[in-house]
């Protein structure tokens, strides 16, 4: 590792202040005192933050380009937004997020390829970036890099010639998306596109194992120079998501000794970005999955898995062509959209299964004459639901993103992501009830309502069996673990026939973002014996209290539905103490735990090592922890920057931990 | 055949290779000072009260009429932290070997299967013969054990394994009885008996602080196991964290801060567990 270069960015961080000036003008409001386009505003606007950069250059870094304005004004005034948002809807901050563009092209053929055929727009996004990019050659020119100066004489006009060039030729795209104000940019196959240069390189001798680690290391870090300037939902939410492996159109494994090089990158580094996300399948030999189980070693929740084995085909049922389900990439977290060519809003809504199953307990309960009524109750309302989760989205408008735009082929697809929140606490309360209500007849229907009205006050007992004697998923029991997928298929059946508002189709899915706590502060006690406000599990999980056997029951449970029509991503977290980790043995073993689930047909799984004591003494001293990572849903964080209803989260999930 | 088990562990990573399950005998005819399952002790069922988080809310104790509390004069069914259960489940051979093949899966794949560990298993030899004769085929089947037993039962017992794991602890046998409460004759003899037989194995040595880490003791048991296998254990620092929870005390003498790791060359063929 380059310890001067990791020293200056990741611990010192001083750059941040000396190099950063803040961008104070009001340009939303000269704009629109100019009566300026939407297209007008943002191309403007990109070009005068290309323009205020300031080129650094440090003797120890190869791969340059770090920011230096710290904020990215708006486009448009407050006023302007509410008018936006009455005729349109807006999703989230309203600019082009979660998109993966055409990379491989971009350096392959170099900026002016592109712009031959680009608009106006195009065309000065193109120059903007050149003109940033001449700085950067004049600056190399000043300090006598001749390494630097050969490559921005080079790039990004034309194409990469190596392994090097395509990596600044990838940090120039990347750094220039974040300043035109895309946000969550992900990183794509990076393995598959980089590979060519890659491998050319090694061949010819250029790099060893050892300094073509220490080049992507040094890359690596560049995902880290600005990243505190990408805040999402928290610190760490910013989408630079980054895909390994995975089968090519032959049908073969992709992992290459660049995928293997990444992966012990991460390891080394241990940062929080870039994410990294292996695609496998039945072909992935174990070694890759003993591999990877070393970078879970080492805490950052990296890296997560999805099985093309169940993606792939369930992509093409959704009306994905072929050759572009074959591409898939994960957005932010781990929704599937396709490079290049796919416009999806992966993340535009999301079901609340548990307050949508209470619902349905309550209203049917008196009356059911068996369980099925209640069932038929749940599968009304959570069509009820879908439906009305489309209602309100009409006329979506992003903003416009015209490098984004040069860089992908058209806007091929246009499908929504729904995703389905607490899972395992609503397919749990059905199984209670079904149980105690129905089965047994130990609980009444009067007992079992006016305990969830109290919040269990004066129902210990009850609260009890219904927390930890019930039946639970992740138990792999197979009552629970079929009205699971009873929800699951309602939840899909409710969205296959509709379409949105730009002609796509909705995607179910099993992610909960940061739902797990938002939609679970405002709900009452639930059947599963979930106390009012208490948060739901992450993703596609156990919930937080249920007992689980062990993994092995975990990954059966979360592998017993047919998910292949609830494919918009979302993934089973398992914990792991740290500890277990200790030995290659364990290593293997744990391999053998991924392999299992990959075999078994699951479509998406992460793992995490964990040390609860570590975040307990993090808490109480944070200045000693600031390295510490932990995976939060779909990203990681640094534990200690994160607000403490996250840190407390992450910690309950230990419960379960093996 | 009925049995009374402890606990079963998914995902059990020191109990032999790949992935597998180990069901825990309760149990056990030693006592050893430095046990750490100290609920495997007693072959009868008992009340666990799990220390950590119990904010003495007294609604335990306020009296049920549920069948299943009453030997134990707690409620098992109302902690809000479900501290309180009883240690020791009743399991037919059958439904248990029911229920651990429903992973076999995985265990096969993997190149694991089923340990019996305990406690001592022996101590419920019957059942246990059950339990690995219903495996038999099915799954690999190893057994982990302190080799306390008859002659007759280890051997009859043996034959239903595919693996042994025995435990070697200490060689004096004045030691052996004053750590352990037994007289290590029965263990050596069978011992003796493994080592000639062709039931593949591995003994194992608990390095217990100024007990069995010595280097007499270690040269003795290098003596005894010869060119077998053997696995270290270093010592358990948490060894102590259940005693309070089934209403034992571990003993004071055993001083956890003094362990170290023994010199390799002493053995002929060892490793030490990471």
């Amino acid at each position: 590792m380059n310890n001067t270069l990791y020293n200056f960015y990741i611990k010192d961080r001083s750059y941040r202040d000396t190099y950063r000036k803040d961008f104070s003008k009001n340009l939303a409001e000269e704009f629109k005192a100019e009566g300026l386009s939407d297209d007008e505003r943002l191309i403007r606007r990109f070009e005068i933050l290309t323009a205020l950069e300031e080129p650094h250059i440090h003797d120890f870094e190869k791969i340059v380009m770090l920011r230096t304005t710290k904020n990215i004004p708006d486009c448009f005034t407050e006023d302007e937004w509410e008018e936006r948002r009455k005729k349109h809807y807006i999703h989230e901050s309203g600019y082009a997020s979660n998109l993966c563009p055409n990379y491989a092209k971009v350096i392959e053929k170099g900026l002016l390829f592109f712009r031959k055929d680009a608009d106006e727009y195009g065309k000065r996004a193109i120059d903007a970036i050149i003109s940033l990019c001449d700085k950067y050659l004049a600056e190399a020119k000043r300090q006598q890099r001749l390494d630097l100066v050969e490559i921005f004489e080079q790039i990004p006009r034309y194409e990469a010639r190596n392994f090097r060039e395509a990596l600044q030729f990838f940090r120039i795209i990347h750094f220039s998306l974040w300043l035109e104000g895309d946000y969550h940019n992900t990183v794509g196959r990076f393995d598959q596109y980089m590979y060519p240069y890659f491998k050319r390189d090694m061949d010819s001798g250029i790099y060893t194992f050892d300094s073509a680690l220490e080049l992507l290391e040094d890359f690596f870090i560049s995902f880290n120079k600005d990243s505190d300037l990408y805040f999402g939902v928290q610190q760490g939410d910013n989408g630079q998501s980054m895909v390994l492996g995975g089968l090519n159109e032959d049908g073969n494994d992709s992992f290459n000794l660049l995928s293997e090089l990444c992966l012990i990158a991460s390891e080394e580094l241990k940062l929080i970005d870039p994410k990294i996300n292996l695609r496998v399948s039945k072909k992935t030999p174990l070694s890759v999955f003993e591999k990877c189980t070393k970078l879970t070693r080492a805490g950052l929740g990296f890296p997560q898995y999805s099985n093309d084995d169940v993606v792939i085909p369930a992509l093409i049922k959704y009306g994905y062509a072929k050759e572009d389900a074959i591409n898939y990439v994960v957005a932010a977290c781990w929704e599937f959209i396709i490079p290049g060519v796919g416009n999806d809003i992966a993340n535009i809504g999301a079901v609340n299964f548990p307050a949508v199953i209470d619902r349905a307990i309550r209203d049917s309960l008196s009356k059911a004459k068996s369980f099925d009524d209640v069932l038929e109750k749940a599968e009304e309302y959570i069509k009820e639901e879908c439906k009305k989760t489309g209602e309100d989205i009409h006329d979506v408008l992003v903003a416009p993103s015209h490098l984004m735009d040069i860089l992908r082929d058209g806007k091929k697809y246009n499908n929504f992501g729904i995703h389905g929140s607490g899972i395992a606490s609503a397919a749990d309360a059905l199984a209670a009830v079904k149980k105690y209500v129905f089965i047994e007849k130990s609980v009444t229907r009067d007992e079992l309502i006016a305990a969830l009205d109290s919040n269990f006050e004066n129902s210990p007992e009850l609260l009890h069996r219904l927390r930890f004697e019930a039946p639970k998923m992740g138990q792999a029991n197979s009552e629970v673990d079929s009205l699971a997928g009873f929800i699951m298929k309602t939840f899909a059946d409710s969205l296959e026939e509709k379409r949105n508002c730009l002609g796509g189709i909705y995607r179910a899915g099993t992610g909960t973002a940061m739902y797990y706590l938002w939609h679970a502060s405002n709900l009452g006690a639930t059947a599963d014996g979930r106390r009012a406000g208490e948060p739901f599990g992450t993703n596609f999980s156990p919930s937080l209290f249920a007992k689980i056997p062990g993994p092995v029951s975990v990954i059966e449970s979360f592998t017993a539905n047919d998910m292949t029509r609830n494919m918009n991503g979302g993934p089973l977290t398992l914990e792991f103490a740290f500890s277990i980790f200790n030995d290659e043995e364990s290593i293997g073993k744990v391999a053998r735990l991924i392999e299992y689930f990959v075999k078994r047909g699951g479509h998406q799984l992460q793992l995490n090592a964990v040390n609860l004591d570590t975040m307990r003494e993090a808490q109480k001293s944070p200045e000693l922890y600031r390295n510490l990572v932990v995976r939060i849903w779909g990203w990681s964080a640094y534990f200690v920057e994160l607000d403490k209803q996250f840190q407390d989260h992450v910690m309950r999930r230990q419960e379960y931990t093996v | 055949m009925l049995g009374t088990v402890f606990d079963i562990k998914e995902f059990a990573l020191h109990d032999g290779e790949g992935i597998r399950t180990t069901v825990f005998m309760k149990g056990c005819p030693l006592r050893c000072a430095w046990c750490h399952n100290p609920e495997g002790l007693s072959k009868e069922p008992e009340l666990y009260l799990k220390q950590n988080g119990c904010t003495a809310c007294g609604l335990c104790k306020r009296g049920c009429a549920h069948e299943d509390c009453k030997p134990f004069g707690r409620c098992l069914h109302i902690c809000p932290g479900d501290l309180v259960s009883v240690s020791g489940k009743v399991w037919s051979a059958g439904e248990l070997a029911e229920k651990l093949l429903s992973d076999s899966g995985i265990l096969n794949s993997s190149g694991g299967g089923i340990t019996v560990s305990g406690g001592e298993p022996l101590m419920q030899h019957a059942f246990v013969t059950e339990l690995l004769s219903l495996l038999r085929g099915k799954v690999h089947r190893t057994l982990e054990t302190s080799g306390f037993a008859s002659e007759e039962v280890f051997r009859s017992v043996a034959a239903e394994c595919d693996f042994i794991i025995m435990d070697i602890k200490l060689a004096d046998d004045d030691e052996h009885k004053k750590y352990t409460g037994q007289s290590n004759a029965l263990i050596f003899k069978n011992a003796s008996w493994l080592k000639s037989s062709k039931i593949s194995h591995l003994f194992r040595t608990p390095l217990i602080p100024g007990i069995t880490d010595t280097e007499e003791n270690l040269t003795a048991i290098s003596s005894i196991v010869g060119e077998d296998k053997l696995e270290l254990l270093p010592y358990n620092t948490l060894a102590p964290a259940k005693y309070e929870s089934v209403g034992r005390t571990f003993p004071s003498y055993i001083n956890q801060t003094c362990a170290k790791l023994p010199d390799l060359k002493l053995f002929k063929n060892a490793r030490i567990r990471k």
